[in-house]
């Protein structure tokens, strides 16, 4: 009798739940808090059809719409050197992506799947080494640099990415972690070395991780914004990259120049971005679900 | 108190370094001719054993070290106790009739060098005494009549059982180089007067013990602006990092939450409109809200329009035409914890709608069914689990947040400028976190010495977080409540 009840209750409150009204203020609640939140993007893509050239400050929407920015962010001048600094940028991140997707899967598959003397230690270091957060080696890292007349140069910056990128193991460790053993065992039993399970049998079954460690590197370089000023801080236009340059058209003396082309380069560098990071959150999600099915 | 884990593996690590030191004392003491002659000749073991690519290799390795060590190591090691006495000066050789620079002492080059030296003599000390433990273990298979591996055996040894040699040589490298010198060469900056009145190579710098530490915390000369700049700039961060965290962490999960809702028509949509914002990366997105607030900008003219500017002047609010949104202190510390909230949630509600899917549904139903309300269930099943679930990385975005350089240095660097003297004399401001003063320092002032020194404070406070939160996830675990 009292669970019937209870249950009656529950169809109630589950058809008040579903009344149109509630519904209709619920997606309101959702659509005013979205368009609070697209508000800076749809004035960053507005402005950058601006026609003129520095930032708006009387309305909302520019008073002339135009594309002269993209097309000028294509005829650089001597600030901004837009397709140069992708360019800059495209570089470091392919050279970055390579080294560290290479040191991140070697030290994941090395520490997941062997068994070392060196192993616990070797991991505990490295515990203790992501402590530091990387801002105060960079600054170590900067004066060496400096002293080798390194800054300033993109082999200095390739380095600082990806030089101690094995410390980010873990992520690639844990999907390591799942890959059966069996399959390993079997593997030796049949007289393959450990390079042999690694490139034959491991790396076939790592895709999702595997992407989601050369998006992820890949991308680090595009995101960066504080190593990048710190290395390149000569002003050397032509070595920025687009972080810093677009970070330097918003100069004091520049920004009324250079506002609105700031936005059409936002833009522009947003897109890629976006999608690459939108297909690294589908891996990453893949990555750390995928192992454990398959398991 | 320590963990019981931690205490055992610290005694894991005594024993084994006591073991290492045991073998290598049996090696000597039962070592015939051979192995002993590798205390001094490092292949002489291996030459032995016919060995004789490996005897090669570690002969090689030792007159390397012996070169490095006279030819480089020991010029700067030496001189490590003084960072160098000699300042640069044009001297007249009276054989080429010009003035000439002396060999003067760079004070960096001779900390960097030393540390560099001490780095290479301690791998070669490990190599050494390894060594002495292999030519012992060579010897022991020859008396046993036991086969000895081949060269080309070892070699086919580093695609196998020392796979992991290979592997983690070149990453491990790299760690050394470019994570842990550059670390321990800040440490030993933090106790040096390395800044712009001692910049090498013009000028030495030297040892100064706790000094800079001692003006941290307001004593000496530097003790009346620093310290007073340490605190207040140290206060914030706190404050920062405490605010930053919840609010971005409950509001994801209420966004999510909210999205997750029956009653969300077109979730997918809604979500992928919030996830843009994280995906625009945050040189752009906060550069761009940092004109949107800026004193002339867009959001001061709608202000002033609608009169809101001239309704706070009249409350005694303002003192300027314009609504400092990002160049007054108070107001700049809401709104960046504001932007923050911007910034931040939709990451957060992404992370907690993948931890939503797997909220254990049956205790959900249950609990309607006994009548629970909405509040309660959320009260008592969701947020218990989430908290389990995302706890520790509440610690760890903690953490994250004190070292958040990009929030505060992109929506403050150029826009906001202190009036507080005291401040301005150490070169912080009101909105610093500890990270973008010593950014500043090193990169506009070049004092290299409180930056070091503030570094190794962020450290030290990232450390504890940290131990905190690893306390808590062993503890987590072991408790297993949701396995």
């Amino acid at each position: 009798m009292k669970e019937k009840e209870a249950r009656e209750i529950h169809k109630v409150k589950k058809l008040k739940e579903n009344r149109t009204s509630t519904i209709a203020v619920h997606n309101i609640v959702i659509a005013v808090l979205a368009v609070i939140w697209l508000i800076p993007i749809i004035w960053l893509v507005c402005t950058s059809f601006s026609s003129y050239p520095g930032m708006n400050t009387s309305t909302f929407f520019p008073a002339e719409w135009s594309t002269a920015n993209y097309a000028k962010l294509f005829h650089p001048d001597t600030v901004a050197q837009f397709p140069q600094w992708f360019k800059n940028t495209f570089i470091i991140a392919c050279f970055t992506c390579v080294i560290s997707t290479l040191f991140v899967l070697m030290v994941a598959y090395a520490t997941s799947m062997m068994r070392f003397p060196m192993r616990k230690p070797l991991m505990n270091m490295a515990v203790i080494l992501n402590l530091f957060p990387g801002m105060l080696s960079m600054i170590a890292i900067y004066f060496t640099l400096k002293f080798f007349n390194l800054t300033n140069s993109h082999i200095g910056l390739i380095l600082v990415y990806s030089a101690s990128s094995g410390l980010g193991y873990l992520i690639a460790k844990g999907f390591f972690d799942t890959v059966p053993r069996a399959l390993c065992e079997a593997a030796k039993l049949d007289g393959c070395s450990e390079a042999g399970i690694f490139f034959r049998i491991i790396l076939p079954v790592s895709k999702p991780i595997i992407v989601y460690t050369v998006i992820s590197s890949f991308l680090g370089p595009w995101m960066d914004f504080v190593f990048a000023k710190m290395i390149l801080n000569a002003g050397i236009s032509e070595k920025y990259t687009v972080a810093v340059g677009l970070y330097k058209m918003l100069d004091r003396s520049l920004i009324n120049n250079y506002f609105t082309q700031f936005c059409a380069g936002g833009v522009l560098v947003s897109i890629p971005i976006s999608i690459l990071f939108v297909i690294m959150q589908k891996f990453y999600v893949e990555g750390m679900t995928g192992g454990a099915v398959k398991g | 108190m320590p963990d019981k884990t931690e205490r055992t593996s610290a005694v894991e690590v005594f024993k084994a370094i006591g073991r290492f030191f045991g073998d290598f004392g049996e090696a000597v003491a039962h070592g015939d001719l051979w192995t002993r002659l590798s205390l001094i000749w490092m292949g002489a073991g291996y030459a032995r054993r016919k060995k004789y690519f490996r005897a090669v290799v570690m002969t090689l390795f030792e007159i390397f070290i012996i070169w490095f060590t006279i030819a480089f190591g020991i010029r700067y090691v030496s001189k490590f106790g003084t960072l160098g006495t000699v300042k640069p000066e044009k001297v007249f050789n009276m054989q080429t009739m010009k003035n000439e620079w002396n060999d003067y002492d760079n004070s960096f080059q001779i900390l960097l060098f030393s540390l560099f030296t001490l780095v290479v003599w301690l791998a070669a000390a490990v190599i050494w005494f390894t060594n002495v433990k292999k030519a012992y273990a060579l010897q022991k298979l020859a008396e046993e009549g036991k086969h000895i591996s081949t060269f080309r055996e070892d070699v086919r040894d580093y695609i196998g059982k020392k796979f992991h040699v290979t592997l983690l040589t070149l990453p491990v490298l790299g760690v050394v180089i470019f994570t842990a010198i550059p670390i321990l060469l800040l440490i030993l900056v933090a106790f040096t007067n390395y800044d712009q009145n001692h910049m090498p190579p013009t000028n030495l710098f030297s040892w100064v013990g706790l000094q800079n530490f001692i003006s941290l915390f307001g004593g000496g000369s530097l003790g009346a602006s620093f310290g007073y700049a340490f605190v207040r700039v140290l206060g914030w961060t706190l404050i920062w990092a405490f605010f930053a965290t919840f609010t971005n962490y409950f509001g994801g999960i209420l966004l999510a939450l909210y999205l997750n809702s029956k009653k969300t028509r077109l979730p997918k949509l809604w979500r992928t409109l919030f996830v843009v914002t994280i995906a625009v990366p945050q040189f752009v997105s906060l550069l761009l809200v940092r004109n949107f607030f800026s004193n002339g900008g867009i959001v001061n003219t709608i202000c002033a329009r609608i009169g809101l500017t001239g309704l706070l002047r009249s409350a005694g609010l303002i003192s300027t035409s314009y609504i400092p949104f990002l160049s007054a202190p108070g107001w700049a510390h809401v709104m960046i914890i504001l932007i923050n909230i911007w910034i931040g949630v939709p990451y957060q509600m992404l992370i907690s709608t993948g931890v939503l899917m797997n909220l254990p549904a049956d205790q959900l139903e249950s609990a309607r069914m006994d009548g629970a309300s909405r509040f309660q269930v959320f009260r008592h099943i969701t947020m218990p689990y989430l908290l389990f679930v995302t706890g520790p990385a509440l610690v760890t975005d903690f953490v994250r947040n004190i070292n958040n350089f990009n929030v505060i240095y992109l929506l403050t660097e150029g826009a906001y400028t202190t009036t507080n003297q005291v401040l301005a004399n150490a070169q912080a401001k009101e909105v610093d976190l500890l990270v973008t003063w010593l950014f500043r320092l090193t990169q506009d002032y070049y004092n290299y010495k409180m930056a070091s020194a503030i570094g190794i404070i962020v450290f030290l406070i990232c450390a504890a977080f940290t131990l905190i939160a690893f306390n808590r996830m062993i503890r987590g675990d072991r408790e297993g409540t949701y396995q």
